[in-house]
């Protein structure tokens, strides 16, 4: 009796194994993947959407990019004027009647404009959506970005002041008090229609996506079910080159760096983000990266680090709670919050200096 | 068969059940069967190529036509540039060559993507 059943038993446990081994990946494995990109809002946006249904996650996905295209249509600020693009966008409304009078504009533009008075407020000035005129005479916003002449660009950052944007929510209004002003809103919509676009998939039920809109990136839920995603952060100075890994669950990891746009002259590097401060391109940094859960907010925080010295960024972003930065530093160091640790994987490489012990 | 043939065979059976199942180990355990390394070119939404990097015959050109004209990309072993393009801000030609599985090169004004497929180390780049 006892040969017998120990004769079984072993079989029988292989059997139970083959079916589990075989079984269980095949029905984790189950959902699918869509994967879609598109051009809009002057860059590349893709996005990786998992489910068990195609035709649900691609209705979702279409879904996400129609918001994030109103939202670009509604904050663009470079349409010629009396064309069709310039008549639907609400910024060159409110740019056009600057030292006019209030505009009535979409609930998004308020929603937007708030959240980047509050940051202006938050960065004591190291952020201010009313840098237009500034972008625009330093030649951002064209082909060929150039000095501009020290008298003309103090008289051009007089005209910035985010203090001079008034926002009425009851009645829906925006002003501008100045004639001359103008928004950029620049370092805000990418992250807040991003953001928007996240609210379109879990909506709809998407539980598991990546949105890449052009390198910022926000992602829903895990990688799999134990494992979070993985997000490299480029190395500034390398092509190609990744600095650190980190690891991201439900949030945003968004970057400035100084090497997307910028021109040299006289042996320096004139980058694209502006200190509302001085008027002149911030250089204390080679990249920043914030990572928190909401990208509109990562949007603007990347921003403010970017143009704040390293120190006060690491102070400041330690204050915020759920805020992580990693900081690449003009003189080739690598900082992060302590929060980071345990999540970051840094490849500083001989270029970097990375002082593990912080 | 004795007892250590049986322990023998069902260990076999174990691994190559494994192997099946999870297709990265297969990967890890067969890294040459995977590896063929393949770019993948997009304009104006549309798949408009699909080039093999695993030929070591010398360089070619391609000429893909975006939304601001054609675009000249250039082949190598493993690799892919964006060689001439007719946008204004030439990003996409100063970028240079990528290689890895998950690079890619795109132009904006010119729509164009250049996306080199395979397992990527990461999920995404923060740029």
């Amino acid at each position: 009796m006892m040969e017998k059943k120990g004769r079984y038993l072993l079989p029988l446990l292989l059997a139970i194994l083959v079916v589990a081994v075989v079984a269980v990946p095949l029905y984790l494995g189950k959902e699918i993947e869509y994967k879609s990109d598109r051009f809009l809002m002057d860059t590349m946006v893709s996005i990786k959407a998992y489910g068990r249904d195609e035709g649900k996650l691609k209705d979702a996905v279409t879904a996400a990019y129609g918001e994030m295209q109103r939202i670009a249509d509604l904050s663009d600020r470079f349409p010629a004027p009396g064309s069709a693009e310039y008549k639907a966008s609400d910024v060159c409304l409110i740019n056009e009647n600057a030292g006019i009078m209030p505009v009535r504009v979409h609930r998004e533009i308020i929603d937007m404009l708030l959240l980047a008075k509050k940051y202006h407020g938050l960065g004591k000035g190291a952020f201010d959506v009313t840098i237009g005129p500034v972008m625009d005479l330093w030649g951002f916003t064209g082909n060929n970005p150039k000095i501009p002449p020290p008298e003309k660009l103090a008289k051009t950052l007089t005209l910035v002041d985010s203090n001079k944007l008034i926002i009425n929510e009851e009645r829906q209004t925006a002003f501008l008090e100045k004639r001359g002003m103008k928004l950029d809103l620049g370092a805000v919509a990418k992250g807040y229609a991003t953001e928007k676009a996240v609210q379109v998939l879990k909506s709809r039920g998407v539980a598991r996506a990546l949105i890449d809109a052009g390198d910022n990136i926000r992602v829903i839920g895990k990688k799999s079910r134990n494992a979070p995603w993985k997000i490299g952060i480029k190395d500034p100075r390398k092509s190609g080159g990744i600095i650190a890994i980190v690891s991201l669950t439900d949030g945003s990891a968004v970057t400035s760096g100084d090497y997307y746009r910028y021109f040299e002259s006289g042996g320096r590097r004139y980058n694209h983000i502006i200190d509302p401060r001085t008027g002149y391109p911030a250089s204390a940094n080679m990249s920043v990266t914030v990572m928190t859960e909401n990208a509109g907010v990562a949007d603007c925080l990347s921003t403010i680090f970017f143009v704040l010295e390293p120190e006060k960024s690491l102070e400041l972003a330690g204050k915020m709670g759920g805020v992580d930065i990693f900081l690449v530093t003009a003189d080739r160091r690598i900082l992060h919050t302590p929060s980071l640790k345990g999540r970051v994987e840094v490849k500083s490489g001989e270029d970097y200096r990375y002082d593990q012990g912080r | 068969m004795t007892r250590g043939d049986k322990y023998l065979a069902a260990g076999i059976l174990l691994v190559a059940i494994f192997a099946l199942a999870f297709p990265r180990l297969q990967s890890s355990l067969f890294p040459m069967a995977t590896s063929s390394a393949r770019a993948v070119i997009k304009a104006r939404g549309k798949i408009v190529r699909e080039v093999d990097l695993s030929d070591r015959g010398g360089r070619s050109t391609l000429v893909v036509n975006g939304r601001v004209g054609p675009s000249t990309l250039e082949v190598e072993w493993k690799r892919i540039r964006m060689k001439e393009a007719n946008c204004p801000d030439k990003i996409c030609v100063k970028q240079g060559w990528i290689e890895k599985p998950g690079d890619s090169i795109v132009c904006i004004p010119g729509e164009i993507l250049v996306r080199i497929e395979g397992a990527a180390p990461v999920d995404a780049v923060t740029r």
